[in-house]
C-alpha cells in the first residue's frame, strides 16, 4: 500500500515536468494496492510482483481505462478486456499504475505528441527515446518501480538508452501480442523496461509464456529468469559486432564507453571475439520497409476518413507504407532472410553478440515535423536505427543496460551496451546484464529531477 | 535506376485508391526514391537464391537456454 501511494505521490509531484503518464489510474491502484495488502497478511503471496506498482506503455488494452496508442485518432478506445500482457501481471499481483505516454502508434518519427510532450528525466530538453517514451522516462524518474514497453525496431531498448535503464526486447513469440494495438506484426514484441536486470526478470517472469490467443506464441516451458542470474561469465563467448561497435556514424566517447563495458564483461570471465554482420548498415532501411507496409493496412480507413488527425510524420510513413511497389517490398523479405542467417551464423560461434544501442546520446526533442529532400529520407534510414534493426529482423532477443555517460551539453547522458543472443535466450542476456550490473554502479545514479 | 516522379507516386496511390496531396506526395516520394535507391544498390551475394521464409525459424540447434 505504501509503495502505490508513494509511488502516486511522486507522479503528483513529478510528472507535470515529464509528462510521461497518459492516464493515472490512481483509484483502480490504491484499491488494488489494499486488495494486495489483505492478501499478503492472509498468507496469499502471490510472488516477487505481489504489490509492486508498474505501468503500461498507452498500446496495450486495458479494460475499462483509456487505451490510445498515443494518438488522437483512439482518444475514446476504452477495451473491454485486458491484453494478455495486463492480465498475466495483475494475476501475479503488480498494481497499475497507468498507462505511459508513447509516439504516436509506435512509430519512431513522430513529432507532435497528442498527450503532451514525454522528457528525459537527465535532461527536460532532450528526447527519453522512442517509442516507449513514458516508459522510459517514469521508470527512470521512479513514478514506477518496472514497466512495459513495445520494441518494433529498438522501441524498448532505446529509451533504456536514452534514460540509463535495462530494457529487453524478447523473443519473438515469448510474450504474448495478444490486446497489443499493432505497429509491425512480424516485428512487435512487449517487453520489460527496469532500473535493474533483476527487476527484467521478474517482470519478464510474469508476462512470459504460451498464449492460444497470439497465432506466434511459443508453446515451451518458460524458465526460472531469477534462477539463470546467478553464477559467473566463465566460458561465456562474447562477440563483438564490427559493423556496429567500429561503424563511423558512432561517436567516439560512446565507443569508449561501450568498449570499456565490453572489457569488464572479459574481466568477468567471458572470452571477447569479433565477428561480422554484414549487412547491419542496411537494416534500418530493410526494417522501414517492413514496419511501414505492414503498418499501413491497419491504418487504411483512418487515412481516408481522419488524416487530418494523425501526426504529419506518421501520416507520411503510412502512406508510404500504402503504395510502396510491391517488389520493393519483395526484395526487402529476401534481404530480411539474409539478415537473419548472417545473425543465426555468427551466433553458431558466440553465445552472446555486444556492440552500442545507440551511436550519440539522447537527442534533443525534435519540433520540426516534414521531409525537405530524398537525402533527408535517406540519413533517417541509416545510422543509429541500424544498431537495434537487425535483430527485430531475426527475431531474436536484444537487451540494452546502462553502461555508463558521455557528456553532450554540459549534461552527463546515459549510455547503453546492446547484447542480443539465440532465440530464447533471453534469460541469458538478462544474467550478463545482472553480472555487469553487480559489479558496477552505473545504475545506482538518479537523474537530477 | 531512375527516381520516380511526383506524378507516377500519385498514380501508385491511385492504384489503391488514395489521393495523394501536398505536401505529403513530395515526402512520400522523396521516401520511395530513399528506399528504392538503397535497395537497387544493395544485392549480396545468395539474394538470389533465398525465400522469404516465416519470421520463427526452425533452427533448433541454436535454440537452447
Amino acid at each position: 500500500m505504501e509503495a502505490t501511494e508513494a509511488h502516486l505521490d511522486r507522479i503528483d509531484q513529478v510528472d507535470g515536468k515529464l509528462n510521461s503518464y497518459i492516464t493515472v489510474t490512481r483509484d483502480e491502484a490504491l484499491q488494488a494496492a489494499r486488495e494486495a495488502e489483505r492478501a499478503v497478511a492472509s498468507g496469499n503471496h502471490l510472488g516477487p510482483l505481489h504489490g509492486v506498482p508498474f505501468a503500461v506503455k498507452d498500446q496495450f488494452w486495458t479494460r475499462g481505462i483509456l487505451t490510445t496508442g498515443g494518438s488522437r485518432i483512439l482518444a475514446d478506445f476504452v477495451p473491454d478486456e485486458d491484453a494478455t500482457v495486463i492480465s498475466r501481471l495483475k494475476g501475479a499481483g503488480a498494481i497499475l499504475l497507468g498507462k505511459l505516454n508513447m509516439s504516436e502508434f509506435a512509430t519512431g518519427n513522430s513529432v507532435y505528441h497528442h498527450w503532451g510532450t514525454p522528457r528525459n528525466p537527465w535532461d527536460l530538453e532532450r528526447n527519453p527515446g522512442t517509442s516507449s517514451s513514458g516508459s522510459g522516462a517514469a521508470t527512470a524518474a521512479f513514478l514506477c518501480a518496472t514497466s512495459i514497453g513495445e520494441d518494433t525496431g529498438g522501441s524498448v531498448r532505446n529509451p533504456a538508452n536514452n534514460c540509463g535503464l535495462v530494457g529487453l526486447r524478447p523473443t519473438h513469440g515469448l510474450v504474448s501480442r495478444y490486446g497489443m494495438l499493432g505497429a509491425s506484426w512480424s516485428n512487435d514484441i512487449g517487453g520489460p523496461i527496469s532500473r535493474t536486470a533483476e527487476d527484467c526478470a521478474v517482470t519478464l517472469q510474469a508476462i512470459a509464456g504460451y498464449d492460444p490467443k497470439d497465432s506466434y506464441s511459443a508453446n515451451r516451458p518458460v524458465p526460472d529468469y531469477r534462477a539463470i542470474l546467478e553464477g559467473d561469465l566463465k566460458g561465456l563467448k562474447v562477440g563483438i559486432v564490427k559493423e556496429g561497435l567500429y561503424a563511423d556514424f558512432v561517436q567516439p566517447e560512446i565507443r569508449e564507453t561501450v568498449s570499456n563495458a565490453i572489457s569488464h564483461l572479459g574481466e568477468l570471465g567471458a572470452s571477447i571475439d569479433e565477428v561480422s554482420i554484414p549487412l547491419m548498415p542496411y537494416t534500418a532501411a530493410i526494417n522501414r520497409i517492413h514496419i511501414e507496409v505492414e503498418a499501413a493496412p491497419m491504418h487504411r480507413r483512418w487515412l481516408e476518413t481522419r488524416p487530418q488527425d494523425y501526426d504529419h510524420n506518421v501520416r507520411t510513413d503510412f502512406l508510404t507504407g500504402s503504395v510502396l511497389p510491391a517488389q520493393l517490398y519483395y526484395k526487402a523479405q529476401r534481404l530480411r532472410e539474409l539478415i537473419r542467417r548472417q545473425v543465426f551464423q555468427v551466433l553458431e560461434r558466440v553465445d552472446v553478440l555486444a556492440l552500442p544501442n545507440s551511436s550519440e546520446p539522447a537527442p534533443l526533442i525534435n519540433t520540426k515535423p516534414g521531409i525537405f529532400s530524398k537525402e533527408e529520407a535517406k540519413a533517417r534510414m541509416s545510422g543509429r536505427r541500424s544498431l537495434t534493426g537487425s535483430f527485430n529482423l531475426a527475431s531474436v532477443p536484444a537487451l540494452a543496460v546502462h553502461c555508463g555517460f558521455v557528456t553532450s551539453t554540459g549534461r552527463d547522458m546515459p549510455t547503453a551496451l546492446q547484447l542480443a543472443g539465440r532465440p530464447f535466450s533471453d534469460g541469458l542476456l538478462l544474467k550478463v546484464a545482472h553480472l555487469y550490473q553487480q559489479s558496477t554502479s552505473w545504475h545506482t545514479r538518479k537523474p537530477p529531477i | 535506376m531512375a527516381d520516380l516522379t511526383k506524378e507516377e507516386v500519385k498514380s501508385l496511390g491511385r492504384a489503391v485508391g488514395l489521393e495523394l496531396e501536398e505536401p505529403h506526395l513530395s515526402e512520400v516520394t522523396y521516401n520511395i526514391n530513399a528506399l528504392k535507391e538503397l535497395l537497387d544498390d544493395l544485392n549480396p551475394p545468395g539474394l538470389d537464391q533465398v525465400e522469404p521464409l516465416p519470421i520463427i525459424h526452425p533452427y533448433q540447434k541454436l535454440d537452447r537456454e
